[in-house]
């Protein structure tokens, strides 16, 4: 048998083109959006309903608690009927509540789907915030949110996210003390302003008749829409270093960074590339250092979270103890060598790849695709986006990413918060 | 109906493979039959350390990652008690670049020893920032010893403790490569948009001549039957108190599995389940309850965990479920109960297969399990069970001198 040269890659072959599939859109009479992707391979089905019940024009955790008692009963049927016959059904549930919107999600299988969402949607429209439910609730979030603070992570991620969004609601933090504050009469005027006249969209995937969307369509119109106001926020922000001690910590936990924006700036879809170089993928520089070099921590990444006007840049990890200045003065002098040096057209090139490749691959399938679709439809733009995108990531070139660090990474503008 | 095709090489490799028309991605999964409970007790964590050491070069390959990004794929790494799994995605286009990185470190490795010490640290890190550093991180390291005694479950992948990694020579490394990755103790699972001929030529094209070694032959201890209530109490800085119930029971696909697998759904799975309504809705005895299985290729557990009010005691929660677990001993449940936690069932695995990566992980564990097929099997087995057969295994297992608790006391409250 002749034997395989193995001392060569093999060629690899560049994507040429990716096929991104539209949802089928319509506009129901309330003015809600339904999006569906039908074409599936399989008999499970997705359907979100988006709620514009964040916790931006009310108290953070009022906007939590009202999410997770959505299906805790009415006045003719108890949270457990409820959950029965949902579990009968063979359905699942997940309610999602982060600053601008909640989602909540049904999951099943295409012959039970329609009867799960009509017990989900009854129980939306008719909760009554039973006082013994909200009890219970409280005290389960309660003990949660205090294990959560436990942790050097959640610690060092609410310090870095109260600071640079303090002059904002996305900057508020839920309390332990704020559980005994929250009120039925609150949730019940939440509920009625957030989800009653609140839904936003409805995303199906699944290979749904016609005659069942159309039934969900009756279901989605028990429901108004909510315009929605554009917060005019102000995102100023001091760069701060912040140290919290930790006795018994094992590690520190670091956030670094900085307010930046969101994709509908023009130098977001560059900075995509400037992000993967430095913190965005397993090869990147600072895993290359931090982690494989020398060891300090299990991993070390860097992102853009975006808000619905802006954003923000952030390095995290958790580093052994003894190393957190090591660590820092690492992450420093990687930064600096994207702004002295330019990076070698080989790394590029690998990452323009890389990056290519995650695209085609998180749109591979159709709830892949949904959630691609909802994320640029959510700022307003369309499928495009990704055009431009790829576009983009192919001509980038070395200079660039430099003058992006330059400008968007300047060590003076960064929060920098450990804790442990 | 998931379809696939397999076939096994000369050196012993099999590989399975399933076709998806609809994808541009292909995915190469590649299982090793290794795991902890492979380890040798003064050794632990050595599989899962031995895991970040395959991507730190082999013979042809100075670094794994690099190219498998260059071709714009991605890919990551498991250990279990009873497995370690390598999963790569990427353009099936480039499908060659994942076959070359995943044959060239199935031939041989090629890491240094300042690799070896940068992943001891790593690893070491990990264990800190997953075990240590958490809230009720320990709990596996606590709970394993005391339910097993003999068997190597005893320890967790993660291992007994960070000196087993410091220790970990070069040596001992080579010889866990030579014994543990070779062709015929790895199945490799491939799916995506390929012809099966095409596939065929590929694999033997980068596998074929790989030597095949004697598959090492697997001993291991047996866990004695139990015979008696275990219990260990230990003191943590948590903020609230945490009991937990593991009780043994058959290993995966086993006389029994399934009917425990589905006690553990109807006692603790979903807000309709039974201890989820008692101690939490009613009772309000508990802020939340569970109840799982380790779902073990060798006898495994059925695991309940309680977070307790802070004002409750041990006692009225421990009575209270023991008084839910006699009644599903004395009385045997509802049709209508079983269609419910089947119904449950059939979705999350719907869910749960979906995607090419997914599947080719599935299948390569229905593999390992004997038989690839029976990732379409494995349904009508659980609906297969009998209200009789689901109220004698409750009988067998959810007894007191077949229980482990660990009770994980805060050192805040009292």
């Amino acid at each position: 048998m002749k034997s395989t040269d193995r001392s060569k890659a093999p060629k690899a072959h560049p994507i040429t083109r990716i096929n991104f599939i539209y949802p089928e859109v319509e506009t129901l009479k309330n003015g809600v959006n339904l999006y569906c992707i039908r074409q599936t391979n399989d008999r499970t089905v997705r359907i979100d309903f988006t709620f514009n019940a964040g916790s931006l024009n009310d108290a953070k955790v009022l906007a939590e608690i009202a999410g997770e008692l959505l299906l805790s009963g009415d006045a003719t049927q108890t949270s457990d009927v409820i959950e029965e016959s949902i579990d009968q059904l063979g359905g699942y549930t997940e309610v999602k509540v982060n600053t601008e919107k909640a989602t909540l999600t049904v999951f099943g299988l295409v012959e039970h789907i329609l009867s799960i969402t009509k017990i989900v949607v009854d129980a939306i429209q008719n909760v009554n915030f039973d006082s013994k439910e909200l009890k219970q609730t409280i005290q389960e979030r309660r003990k949660e949110l205090k294990i959560r603070l436990q942790k050097v992570k959640t610690l060092a991620q609410r310090t870095f996210v109260s600071h640079i969004l303090k002059e904002t609601p996305y900057g508020e933090l839920i309390h332990l003390d704020d559980f005994d504050k929250v009120k039925k009469e609150d949730l019940i005027d939440f509920h009625q302003r957030n989800y009653l006249n609140g839904l936003q969209q409805i995303n199906i995937v699944g290979a749904l008749e016609d005659k069942e969307i159309k039934d969900i369509k009756n279901l989605a119109l028990r429901f108004n829409k909510k315009d929605t106001v554009i917060p005019n926020y102000s995102y100023t922000h001091t760069p701060t270093i912040l140290h919290l001690e930790k006795d018994k910590a094992l590690q520190t936990a670091i956030r670094i960074g900085r307010m930046l924006f969101n994709k509908k700036h023009t130098d977001y879809k560059k900075f995509i590339v400037l992000n993967t170089l430095l913190g965005g993928y397993f090869g990147s520089r600072l895993m290359t250092s931090i982690r494989e070099e020398k060891g300090y921590t299990y991993g070390i990444g860097s992102g853009v979270v975006q808000l619905s006007e802006t954003g923000y840049f952030y390095i995290a990890s958790e580093v052994a103890k003894e190393f957190k200045d090591a660590t820092l003065n690492a992450i420093k002098a990687e930064i600096e060598k994207l702004q002295t040096t330019l990076v070698d057209n080989e790394e590029l090139e690998l990452v323009k790849n890389y990056l290519i490749g995650q695209i085609l691959e998180q749109s591979d399938g159709a709830q892949a695709m949904m959630d691609r679709f909802n994320s640029v439809n959510y700022f307003g733009l369309t499928l495009n986006y990704y055009d431009d995108l790829i576009r983009t990531i192919n001509q980038i070139n070395p200079e660039e990413i430099k003058a992006l660090a330059q400008r968007y990474l300047k060590w003076e503008d960064m929060t920098i918060v450990t804790v442990g | 109906m998931i379809e696939f095709e397999s076939f096994t090489l000369e050196n012993g490799l099999r590989v399975i493979f399933h076709k998806d028309v609809t994808t541009p991605m292909v995915a190469i999964n590649t299982l090793y039959d290794v795991g902890a409970r492979d380890e040798s007790p003064d050794r632990t964590g050595f599989a899962h350390l031995f895991e970040h050491l395959m991507f730190s070069g082999s013979i042809h390959v100075p670094n794994f990652d690099t190219p498998l990004e260059q071709a714009g794929g991605n890919n990551n790494a498991f250990t279990t008690n009873d497995f370690t799994n390598y999963y790569d995605i990427l353009p099936a286009q480039n499908i060659e670049t994942a076959l070359w990185l995943e044959s060239d470190r199935m031939l041989s490795l090629a890491f240094t020893d300042k690799s070896l010490e940068v992943q001891r640290n790593v690893v070491i890190e990990e264990f800190k920032q997953n075990y240590l550093n958490q809230p009720y991180g320990d709990l596996w390291l606590e709970l394993s010893p005391l339910a097993y005694k003999k068997h190597p479950y005893h320890w967790t992948t993660i291992g007994k403790s960070i000196d087993h990694i410091k220790n970990a020579t070069m040596e001992e490394v080579k010889a866990f490569f030579d014994r543990y990755y070779h062709p015929g103790n790895a199945i490799l699972s491939i799916a995506g948009n390929l012809e099966l001929n095409q596939v065929k030529d590929l694999v033997n094209k980068w596998y074929a001549d790989i030597p095949s070694r004697k598959k090492h032959i697997r001993n291991l201890p047996k866990e004695p039957v139990q015979n008696e209530f275990r219990t260990k109490t230990i003191v943590r800085e948590v903020p609230s108190d945490l009991y937990v119930f593991a009780y043994k029971m058959p290993g995966r696909g086993k006389q029994g599995y399934y009917e425990a697998d589905l006690i553990s759904d109807i006692l603790g799975h979903s807000k309709s389940s039974r201890l989820y309504k008692k101690l939490k809705k009613q009772e309000e005895l508990v802020t939340d309850i569970d109840a799982y299985i380790t779902g073990t290729i060798d006898d495994g557990l059925l695991v309940i965990m309680a977070y307790p009010d802070d004002h409750v005691s041990i006692e009225q929660v421990e009575s209270s479920i023991w008084e839910e677990l006699e009644k599903l001993k004395a009385k045997p449940i509802e049709e209508k109960e079983l269609e419910k936690i089947i119904n449950k069932m059939k979705t999350s695995k719907a869910f749960e297969e979906q995607g090419i990566l997914n599947k080719s992980m599935i299948l390569a564990f229905h593999e390992l399990m004997g038989d690839a097929n029976g990732i379409n099997t494995e349904t009508a087995k659980y609906e297969q069970v009998s209200i009789e057969s689901i109220q004698k295994t409750a009988q067998d297992i959810l007894h007191i001198n077949n229980c482990s608790r660990l009770v994980i006391k805060s050192n805040e409250i009292d």
